[in-house]
């Protein structure tokens, strides 16, 4: 791949259990406080990580296309309104490309719907599985709303879908195929997801703890964030290097030793032509499940030594699913803005076989360079490094 | 041209209704049982797989093997508009009637990925794959994807495009669709300048008389990826002009084929 093509990441915003808007994601990573809170989605015991208030209607023109997932997007569009705005004047609507990530796509209104078919015997008549489930039907509310009519697609990529369109749109700008992107993604909660999960025993019932010794497995959150790239523009920070990879190990486990982990975060160090002592800080993939967690530490120990500092914010999101690569990205801004990491909420006492150091208290410094690590279902991996401009 | 803007297709392979193979297509005679084999995926995880995920291994199998690519090297893009829905029903059906506890197996193979993990995972692939979806337009955006890849270095790269057909109860009726998958081994011209070549999709004349359609069924053409078909049934007849790549639902990305033989 191509080395030294690094991208104006120009805008942001972000929703997820901490609350609807960047500010107070940032609050609630700054005070340490999790957004992770007992659910009674399901018949068993488990927090989740809901967006709490209200989401905004659609517009009326958008009204019968009305999911979760759609009027997060919505939501996460009205709060990019400045630099969203200065995008569209700079660049043709046929050069801005949507390029988003999501696992469930509109699972939560068909689960419903679902469920009226096998109490009565048909779907709900308003249902329409073009309007509400399939990964075209958001794609077609940020583009209804922001005017954007370059190529458009969504990664399903489960836990790392929304981290690979950062790829994705860099390499439409390298080809000379868009000018900019609009990019992220977001999962929203539903039954089928969080009972899938505890068939694979993968919940803790209570908040979720990564890299702790006490660890017992995931929470599921729902939110996500959006990004604006461009060809060029005035930075938050720069998308400098991305490692994609495969396991080839299993379909739902991690590769024990972490080799594709491995492989990815060395990727997006080669592209971005720096070497491990570049990087200041890792935001984690971190689930919190046994496996996960060692496995990835393993892989980072491997490939930046004991020494750099590690989070995972899944104790104040919980693992947002499709929506955790841009949720993390968006997170792991502040430390390249603000100069400061939040703490690893839950960590504490450390796992002692975790060989990294996992921060647990907030933590003031320069961190010019930060990788995000996710990895997913299907043995499926991304790095991606950030760079403060 | 360069690789992101033209590419050299050096294999192709299709699993439709009634028509396991691009040989069985190309045939015109329908295959009585019908039944995808998955062949490629390693026979545990086989078991496992969806009608789907066989029937789009199957695709990608008969491409792969056209090309000469190393399966363990190449990068693959998986492209359906629905993905695993029918296992997702599947689930949702368990956990709504409550007759069985959910799978995890199940669980764990109803994600979008499910056919690029086992495809990934038979072939002891390690690098990159991803899975999209884009409704009507997912054969134009997994073929943008692809072209990005080329562009960004990569000199072999497998596009695979599909929808199970989809079950009665989620459309109305008469709009269902059958299977229908698709997959194109692609290079850059460089490599292979006298391979067949497609060009990169781009939003052209909304429908060019002169585009090539394949003899799909009324329901084979209903499906969201119809379009992959169209582009291979013209490469397969040395067929060189545009290609739709939606069959009317789509914005009408349009990608140009090049017979071998035509320049």
């Amino acid at each position: 791949m191509k080395t030294g093509t690094s991208i104006p990441i120009t805008g942001v915003s972000a929703c997820n259990g901490l609350g609807l808007d960047r500010g107070a994601v940032r609050d609630g990573l700054w005070h340490g406080r999790t957004g992770l809170r007992p659910t009674s989605l399901v018949p068993f015991e488990a927090h989740v990580g809901e967006v709490v208030g209200p989401l905004p209607d659609l517009p009326p023109s958008l009204i019968d296309r009305t999911t979760r997932s759609a009027q997060m997007v919505g939501h996460l569009i009205a709060t990019l309104e400045g630099p969203l705005g200065r995008m569209r004047a700079r660049w043709r609507p046929e050069r801005i490309a949507v390029i988003l990530g999501t696992s469930t796509a509109g699972a939560d209104r068909t689960e419903v719907a679902w469920r009226t078919l096998v109490d009565r015997g048909h779907l709900p008549m308003d249902y329409d599985l073009w309007h509400h489930h399939t990964y075209g039907a958001v794609l077609h509310i940020v583009r209804a709303l922001t005017g954007a009519k370059g190529p458009g697609w969504m990664h399903s990529t489960a836990c790392t879908s929304s981290a690979r369109c950062l790829a994705s749109a860099r390499r439409l700008i390298a080809d000379d195929v868009i000018d900019a992107a609009i990019v992220g993604g977001v999962d929203t909660l539903c039954a089928m997801t969080l009972n899938g999960f505890a068939s694979l025993d993968a919940l803790d019932p209570h908040r979720c703890r990564p890299f702790s010794a006490e660890r017992s497995g995931i929470n599921i959150g729902e939110g996500g964030a959006l990004l604006l790239l461009e060809r060029d523009g005035d930075p938050l920070a720069l998308l400098e290097g991305i490692g994609e990879t495969s396991d080839a190990y299993h379909i739902s486990a991690p590769h024990p030793k972490g080799d594709g982990a491995i492989a990815a975060m060395r990727a997006a160090l080669l592209d971005a032509g720096v070497g491990p002592e570049a990087v200041h800080h890792i935001n984690a993939h971190g689930t919190g499940t046994r496996h996960n967690d060692a496995a990835e530490s393993r892989a980072i120990e491997a490939v930046f030594g004991a020494e750099v500092p590690v989070v995972s914010t899944k104790g104040y999101t919980g693992h947002t699913l499709g929506g955790a690569g841009a949720t993390e990205v968006a997170i792991a801004l502040h430390a390249l803005h603000e100069g400061w990491i939040p703490a690893s909420l839950g960590a504490t006492p450390v796992d002692e076989t975790i060989p990294i150091n996992v921060v647990t208290a907030r933590t003031s410094g320069r961190f010019e360079r930060v990788l995000s690590n996710s990895f997913a279902f299907g043995g499926n991996n991304i790095s991606v490094l950030l760079r403060a401009p | 041209m360069s690789a992101n803007r033209e590419a050299a297709v050096l294999g192709w392979g299709l699993c439709l209704q009634g028509f396991p193979s691009a040989t069985a297509w190309r045939a015109g005679e329908p295959v009585e049982p019908f039944k995808p084999s998955g062949a490629l995926i390693e026979r545990r995880s086989r078991r496992r797989c969806s009608l789907f995920t066989r029937a789009i291994a199957d695709a990608y199998g008969e491409a792969l093997a056209a090309s000469g690519f190393d399966g363990s090297l190449v990068a693959t893009v998986f492209g359906s508009a629905l993905g695993e829905v029918g296992t997702m029903i599947r689930l949702l059906d368990t956990m709504w009637r409550g007759t069985d506890p959910m799978s995890p197996m199940a669980f764990a193979m109803s994600v979008h990925n499910a056919a690029s993990g086992v495809v990934s995972i038979s072939s002891g692939n390690r690098g990159f794959t991803t899975s999209i979806g884009a409704d009507y337009d997912t054969p134009a955006m997994a073929l943008h994807e692809a072209f990005g890849l080329l562009g960004g270095g990569f000199e072999a790269v497998m596009v695979t495009c599909g929808d199970e057909g989809v079950l009665t109860d989620l459309v109305p009726a008469g709009t269902e669709w059958s299977l229908t998958c698709g997959a194109l081994a692609l290079a850059p011209v460089e490599l292979a300048p006298d391979a067949p070549r497609m060009a990169r999709p781009v939003l052209g004349a909304r429908r060019p008389e002169e585009a090539h359609r394949a003899d799909l069924s009324p329901a084979g053409a209903r499906n969201p990826c119809a379009g992959i078909v169209d582009v291979i049934d013209a490469l397969a007849a040395g067929w060189s002009g545009p290609v739709v790549l939606d069959r009317g639902a789509g914005a009408g990305w349009t990608a140009a084929v090049t017979a071998a033989d035509a320049r």
